[in-house]
């Protein structure tokens, strides 16, 4: 047993030197390190795809998707596409946001309010985003109103749901301790119910988004004349697989963007940083 | 700045809905705290000593009596009467700095002026190392420490204390302990301390007030000499004469 050690520790050294490497390496360069664990599930694609299992107009490889990017992008079509869905989207959510916080303060702080909307809530929460679309092409036609009631309307519950346990779940003796400071009823608002209830209305806003996000696609396939939605929806249509995958890994990377750029910056300046939310 | 508290026949009944009766958490409380005096509450649990304190704060209302700051009745709470929790109740997203300057910024006093202050006051509690730092990340001790001096910056009438050493560890508890009665002695505010532990009552205050089953049960002097630190009064004879005698009539309320 003990003469075999010091081989052993000869052996795994340079593993553990390499490891050591990735470690360092992947948190000085963390933007490039979310791409390793793709590098894998790429080869696999491209050798199934190499490999001619299915027909090459069913299945493409990873070459022809990023050449059809580059032509894509070079038509303008793909940027214009984006900037429309990512418009739409940040349109909807704010609209959403700038309803929904206040109504989810209000319903939070007032017992009456809470009887009287919650159950009313709760029922719009379940006929889904899409359940809508058929009412809706009635009443908007196939057309920006449409899409925008469908991503503010997405927005909404999430937000609504997270600020009223936001503001439910701040501890009574802060309120307290603040008008004892001296604070009027009103100057509890910014001072004490906002802040508290942020770390949830932030979490709000990060379901709000993917909900939207997922709510816009479809909703730009059935009634989108653009965006990224209307892109896949019509590639289906001219039978061009390329366009369909380029399209669903253009719905991820700008998911993963907006996650790492916006939601995780935001829960790490306000609730982590307070020790509100355990990591 | 530092007044009287008067409370005259304090009453507090409240409707149990599970029980469907009537419950009364204070009969009948009469006291009162002298300006300048330390007077601490002690009591078995369910005694009612925290909603007095609730009371006395305003965070609850009376159902009979009254209480007075000087002569001035009191209802809702106020920053005449600054209170010292329990759970600290610090605003987790505020530096330890803006914590203590928030009584001020209530006021209306200008940035400047009130960070001056919270550091004048942080300063006097051995804090002015903690300022830039979050809640979360001091320990008990110092988070409470942060409490008492964010009171005390408020500059305060009467001073409400609602068992604020009993969720630090021992050893925290007794430099807490001595580092307050430091602080009142150079101070002196009113202050009315409500706890559970008697030996603190009895080290803390001038007078302690046993409260038993929502009425005053006793009100014994405690003239121990100051300044007070426990390797002294530990061994004094007079202490812990004075703690049995609290003992006893908290055992037989």
């Amino acid at each position: 047993m003990s003469h075999a050690q010091p081989r052993l520790a000869v052996r795994v050294s340079p593993w553990l030197r390499a490891w050591g490497f990735w470690i360092r390496w992947s948190t000085r360069r963390a933007a490039l390190a979310a791409l390793v664990p793709f590098v894998p599930v790429v080869a696999l694609w491209a050798a199934v795809a190499a490999a001619g299992v299915f027909p090459a107009a069913f299945f493409p490889g990873p070459v022809e998707v990023v050449r059809r990017f580059g032509a894509l992008m070079v038509n303008g079509i793909l940027p214009a596409y984006l900037e429309d869905s990512v418009v739409r989207l940040a349109v909807g959510t704010a609209l959403g946001m700038a309803i929904g916080i206040p109504l989810g303060l209000w319903i939070g702080l007032s017992d009456r309010a809470h009887r009287a909307l919650w159950p009313v809530l709760l029922f719009f929460q379940a006929i889904g985003d899409i359940a809508w679309l058929p009412i809706l092409l009635i009443w908007f036609g196939f057309g920006l109103a449409t899409m925008t009631f469908v991503i503010v309307y997405t927005v909404l519950f999430p937000v609504v749901l997270n600020t009223v346990l936001g503001v439910r779940s701040i501890r009574p003796e802060l309120p307290r301790a603040a008008l004892s400071l001296g604070a009027s009823r009103w100057r509890l608002l910014p001072e004490v119910i906002v802040p508290g209830a942020l770390p949830n209305i932030v979490t709000g806003l990060r379901n709000g988004l993917g909900y939207g996000w997922r709510a816009l696609i479809a909703a730009e396939m059935i009634v989108g004349t653009s965006g990224i939605g209307f892109l896949m929806f019509d590639a289906r249509r001219a039978g061009s697989v390329v366009e369909i995958l380029l399209g669903m890994i253009v719905l991820g990377v700008l998911w993963y963007v907006v996650d790492s750029w916006i939601l995780a910056p935001i829960e790490r300046a306000t609730g982590e940083r307070w020790g509100l939310v355990t990591r | 700045m530092t007044k009287s508290l008067t409370l005259r026949g304090l009453q507090k009944t409240y409707f149990d809905p599970f029980a469907g009766a009537e419950v009364t958490a204070l009969r009948d409380i009469s006291l009162s705290v002298a300006a300048g005096d330390f007077v601490a509450v002690v009591g078995p649990s369910g005694c009612g000593k925290t909603t007095m304190l609730n009371l006395i704060a305003g965070f609850l209302p009376a159902t009979g009596g009254e209480i007075r700051v000087d002569d001035r009745a009191v209802a809702g709470p106020g920053p005449d009467r600054g209170v010292v929790f329990q759970s600290f109740a610090l605003f987790p997203w505020r530096t330890v700095l803006d914590n203590v300057a928030f009584g001020p910024k209530m006021r209306g006093v200008p940035k400047a002026r009130r960070h001056e202050i919270a550091r004048e006051y942080l300063a006097l509690a051995g804090l002015a190392h903690a300022a830039e730092r979050y809640p979360n990340e001091l320990s008990g001790g110092m988070q409470q420490r942060v409490g008492v001096v964010r009171a005390l910056a408020n500059e305060p009438d009467v001073l409400l204390m609602d068992e604020p050493f009993a969720s630090v560890d021992a050893q925290t508890r007794m430099t807490l302990q001595e580092e307050l009665t430091r602080i009142w002695e150079q101070r002196r505010p009113t202050v009315l301390f409500i706890t559970h532990d008697v030996a603190e009552a009895v080290f803390l205050a001038n007078r302690v007030v046993v409260l038993s089953r929502g009425t005053v049960l006793d009100d014994i002097a405690s003239d121990l000499p100051r300044p007070r630190s426990w390797s002294v009064l530990i061994e004094h004879p007079d202490f812990k004469t004075l703690t049995a005698r609290v003992l006893q009539q908290v055992r037989a309320a």
